[in-house]
Parts: structure tokens; C-alpha cells; sequence
């Protein structure tokens, strides 16, 4: 879990100099490598609106029937490249990017590289297989690829084979899963992916303002359920009937009910609480967030494909982690629009039930923060009567998770500069493209590596079962249904815009 | 120093129960009542300017 879970801040007076000389520097943390490498892709990408084609060479992977022809450039500006050439160019950016981070969080270079190279090449192979047509392919375009049935899945089912084989690698191939371990990084991966996104989700704020206004709104509103309603019954369950500690209460109840293992690191922290609490509830959080996005995206295309926002936000309410929320809104997207197609003709535009997920979750994450400063508080001064000790405003900031302000700014980027220039616009959108490409890929690898660090064996040698009691009755007791009650009350009757033409 | 384990951290809460305090009911009621009272406003709210 080591490398899923980020250290606790320490409380601990600095370092004397001579003893701060000796130890080694502190990388950088993965919020900022994720906002760095997420705002690099996305600049490279905005080179077409300078006439400059950067990124067009990035490979793309389309439904397919027969595998030679699957892969391309993204760009026509490229359709001479090898597709193969295009997959290794794709691989090496990667690598070197991505190396370069490693070495800014201090991670073993060689390790990471060879690690990456496997977890690349498992998490493509996974994303291939999801493309083929009989797995992926949407009713509208049976005809057009000459099949007569199809699984329905689109190619985001990639995701789901990518967390089966990483979950296979965890539970199955210790030795594969240690091997892999410097770069099994699903934090790192979901987090550049989201700075990403946010260029992506702007582009369509640009094209539908007041629904963005509108969906930002009701996402805000959904921090209120996480904090206020969640919070104090799960804390409450655990502690009234499951007899846990307070120190075992409080990062629980964070973790099941907030935004999982961020949360629940915060206010271990904030509590004090020593570090195998945090790293215990977190485990269990990642656990628990694969079992909901296996099933909770089909459960919402089964009922909720005449309700697509609900569907969204539902996933950005329950499912526990920024990956795996972020992911399955990602799968639910794909799922209900082409349910939606396929039952009512409807074409939705592609890209907003995620949008609703990612906003939900984003602010959610804003305040972590400001909770674990409140907890810190109150256990300070009420429940633990620590005295001369002082809860400072800054915790708030050291809390605040950094990736936001790469998705904010992407977001807001493409907003002004296509609100300043309409001219601009298409070209803008052709960036973005360009940029999702990555967004994809840093996705799927996201997925394996959940899968990977998802230890289910290990955990119930642990002696997990009394703390995954809590979560499984707060969370299918109540969690996912109040969280579906709340998302319908703010977005039923919102619909994404339908494809023209 | 080893890490404990979570089946003996278990153990030892069953036998060292921690009541809740006062102040930790204060928490969890006023918590929740704040959370209902402004998710009723919230959902009005977005009514109106919807």
C-alpha cells in the first residue's frame, strides 16, 4: 500500500541542519508531479493553436475487427507513422516524462523504468482487448463494422480488463506485483489524467455555459452530503456499534464517507491517530472502491440511463478514491450513452456524465482540508484537552490536495481563451483530442494498478473483517443509496446535450 | 519496532471500550443537523435558479 498511500504529515519538531544534511531531501509530492506532468501534456497539446502539431504522433486505439487496424495517429498530420512506431513513440514520451517525475519523488529510477514498461504494456494489451468490437461496439456502429452482435461495453471496458489483470498480478503473482511496485502509482496516474480532463471538460463548459454553471453548482452542494450526512453516521455506527477507538472511528469514517484514502490520511493526522490507522482504513477503502466500480456503472446504465447527470454524480458521491470515482464515471459515461442510444435513439454527447463525477469529487477534495482542520480542533481542544498546542489555518493549505489547481487551470485556460477567441475554438478542440489521448492512457493504468495494490488475501490475514463490517453496512447500507437520493434531488431532469446531426 | 497488527488492534478495543464523550454527540448531531438543514436549502436553492 506504500505506494498508494502518501505519508502522514509528521507533527515532529524539524531536523536539526547537521541532521537534515544527512538525511536525504524530500521529493516532490505526487500532487504537484501530477499537476506539472498533466499541465505539460496539456500546453504541448495547445502547439496546434500555433500552427505547431506536437502531439499528433500519440496513438490512438479504435473499436476494432481486425487488430492490424486498430491503432493510428492521433493526427493526419502523422497518418504516414507506423502505427507501431506511433505505440512506441506514445511509450517512450511516457517513460521519459514520467522517469523524470520518479526522480523528483526520489523513487528508484531503474526500478520505476522497468516497472513502467510492464505496467504500460499490460495496461495497453488490456485496453486493446476492450476495443475489440464484439466487447465494444455500440449498436449504432454494428453495420458499419459488419457484426451482428455485440457486447455493448464501448472501449472503456479496457478499464474494467485492466483492473481484472491487475487484480489477478496482486492477488496471484506476489513476485510480479513487488516487481511492479515503484510504478503501481493509480494516485499519480488518476491525478495527471484529472489536470487533463479539466482542458477537456472546458471545451464543453465553452459549448453549453450555463449547463457547466449549473452542474458546478449542484456538485458544490454535494459536499454538503459527504461532510455533514455521511460523517457523523459512519463515525457514529463505528463507534456505538462496532466498539472502535476514536482513533480507529475517525480516519474510518473520513475514509468510507469523504474521499477516501486523502480523507482518511488527513484525519489520521489530524487526530493523531498513529500511521497503521490510516494505512488500514485506506487499504480497505481500495478495496472497496473496486467491488463499487465493477458494479455500480452497470447498475446505474440498468436504471439510470434516462437520468444520465443522476448516474454521474451517483459515482462521484459513492465510489471512494479520486481514481476509482473518477474512472467509473468515465465507464458510466460510455455505458448509459450507449444504453440511452440503443433504447431511446437519444445520442448524448460524450464527456458529461464524467464531467458531473469529476466535479462532485473535485469538491469534495477542496475541503479535506478545512474538515481535518475542524477535526484537528476539536480533538485538540475538546475531546484529547491538549494544552498550549495551537491548530494553525495553514494545515488547511498542507491539506489541500494540489492536483486541483492543475484541473482548474486547464479548465479555465480552454474556457477564457475560447471565450476571448471563438475563431479559436475548433482548434481548441482538436488540442484537446490530442491531450485526451494521454488522459485515456493515464486511465487505464490507473486501473491496473488498483487492481495491483488491491491485496485482498493479505488484508484478511490482516484481521480486516470487523473494520470492512463498517464498510460494508455503511456504504451498501446507506452511503450509496443517500448518494443516489442526493444526486436525483440536484440533477434529475438535467440532461447533457444530445449530438447534433 | 514492529507495526501491530490490526487483529490485535481489534482485540484490544474490544477489551478497552472508549465511551463516547459528550462532546463527540455534540459533534455527530450537530454535524448531521447542519448537513439536513442546509441540504433542504441547497435543493431549494437550485430549484429557484434552475
Amino acid at each position: 500500500m506504500a505506494t498508494l498511500v502518501e505519508a502522514p504529515v509528521k507533527h515532529a519538531p524539524p531536523s536539526p541542519p547537521e541532521t537534515a544534511a544527512q538525511a536525504p531531501p524530500p521529493g516532490m509530492s505526487e500532487d504537484w508531479l501530477a499537476v506539472c506532468i498533466g499541465l505539460f501534456v496539456f500546453v504541448l497539446s495547445l502547439g496546434l493553436l500555433f500552427g505547431k502539431d506536437i502531439l499528433g504522433w500519440a496513438v490512438t486505439t479504435s473499436v476494432w475487427t481486425v487488430p492490424a487496424k486498430a491503432l493510428a495517429p492521433a493526427s493526419k498530420n502523422y497518418s504516414g507513422l507506423s502505427p507501431f512506431v506511433s505505440l512506441l513513440g506514445t511509450f517512450v514520451f511516457l517513460l521519459v516524462i514520467l522517469s523524470i517525475g520518479a526522480k523528483a519523488l526520489r523513487a528508484d529510477l531503474k526500478r520505476f523504468a522497468a516497472g513502467f514498461t510492464v505496467v504500460f504494456a499490460l495496461s495497453y494489451l488490456c485496453w486493446f482487448i476492450g476495443s475489440w468490437a464484439y466487447v465494444a461496439a455500440t449498436p449504432d456502429k454494428r453495420q458499419a463494422l459488419k457484426i451482428g452482435w455485440s457486447l455493448n461495453l464501448t472501449n472503456e471496458s479496457g478499464f474494467i480488463i485492466a483492473l481484472l489483470a491487475g487484480l489477478v498480478v496482486g492477488n496471484f503473482l506476489p513476485g510480479v506485483s513487488r516487481f511492479l511496485k515503484e510504478a503501481t502509482r493509480p494516485e499519480l496516474y488518476i491525478k495527471t489524467a484529472i489536470v487533463i480532463l479539466g482542458g477537456f471538460l472546458g471545451i464543453a463548459a465553452l459549448e453549453q455555459r450555463a449547463l457547466a454553471t449549473s452542474v458546478m453548482f449542484r456538485g458544490a452542494c454535494a459536499i454538503v452530503e459527504a461532510y455533514l450526512i455521511y460523517w457523523p453516521i459512519v463515525y457514529f455506527v463505528s463507534r456505538r456499534y462496532f466498539g472502535f477507538s476514536r482513533e480507529w472511528a475517525a480516519p474510518l469514517a473520513s475514509g468510507i464517507s469523504i474521499c477516501g484514502v486523502s480523507a482518511a490520511i488527513a484525519t489520521g493526522s489530524a487526530i493523531k491517530a498513529r500511521p497503521i490507522v490510516p494505512i488500514m482504513v485506506s487499504s480497505l477503502v481500495v478495496i472497496f472502491a473496486v467491488v463499487e466500480l465493477i458494479f455500480l456503472p452497470f447498475l446505474a446504465q440498468h436504471f439510470l440511463y434516462g437520468q444520465p447527470m443522476v448516474a454521474g454524480a451517483w459515482m462521484g458521491l459513492a465510489v471512494k478514491t479520486d481514481g476509482a470515482a473518477v474512472a467509473s464515471g468515465a465507464i458510466t459515461d460510455s455505458l448509459i450513452r450507449a444504453k440511452a442510444l440503443a433504447v431511446t435513439g437519444i445520442a448524448y454527447q460524450s464527456g458529461w456524465i464524467m464531467g458531473v463525477s469529476t466535479t462532485v469529487k473535485v469538491f469534495i477534495d477542496i475541503f479535506i482540508g478545512v474538515w481535518a482542520f475542524i477535526l484537528a480542533w476539536v480533538w485538540s481542544a475538546k475531546i484529547e484537552h491538549r494544552q498550549g498546542e495551537k491548530v494553525r489555518a495553514v494545515q488547511i493549505w498542507q491539506r489541500f490536495p494540489k492536483f486541483i489547481l492543475g484541473y482548474v487551470a486547464t479548465f479555465f485556460i480552454v474556457l477564457a481563451l475560447g471565450a476571448a477567441l471563438p475563431a479559436l475554438v475548433p482548434k481548441i478542440k482538436a488540442s484537446m483530442a490530442q491531450a485526451n489521448v494521454f488522459r485515456a492512457l493515464f486511465f487505464v493504468m490507473t486501473f491496473f494498478a488498483i487492481g495491483i495494490l488491491s491485496n485482498f488475501r493479505k488484508l484478511w490475514q490482516e484481521g480486516i473483517a470487523k473494520l470492512a463490517a463498517v464498510y460494508v453496512l455503511c456504504l451498501f447500507g446507506y452511503i450509496i443509496w443517500i448518494g443516489l437520493f442526493i444526486s436525483w434531488l440536484f440533477f434529475h431532469g438535467v440532461l447533457p446535450p444530445v449530438v447534433k446531426g | 519496532m514492529t507495526e501491530p497488527r490490526l487483529s490485535e488492534e481489534i482485540r484490544k478495543m474490544e477489551s478497552e471500550y472508549e465511551p463516547l464523550l459528550p462532546v463527540e454527540r455534540k459533534l455527530i448531531w450537530y454535524t448531521f443537523g447542519v448537513g439536513v438543514v442546509l441540504l433542504v436549502l441547497l435543493v431549494m436553492v437550485s430549484r429557484a435558479f434552475a
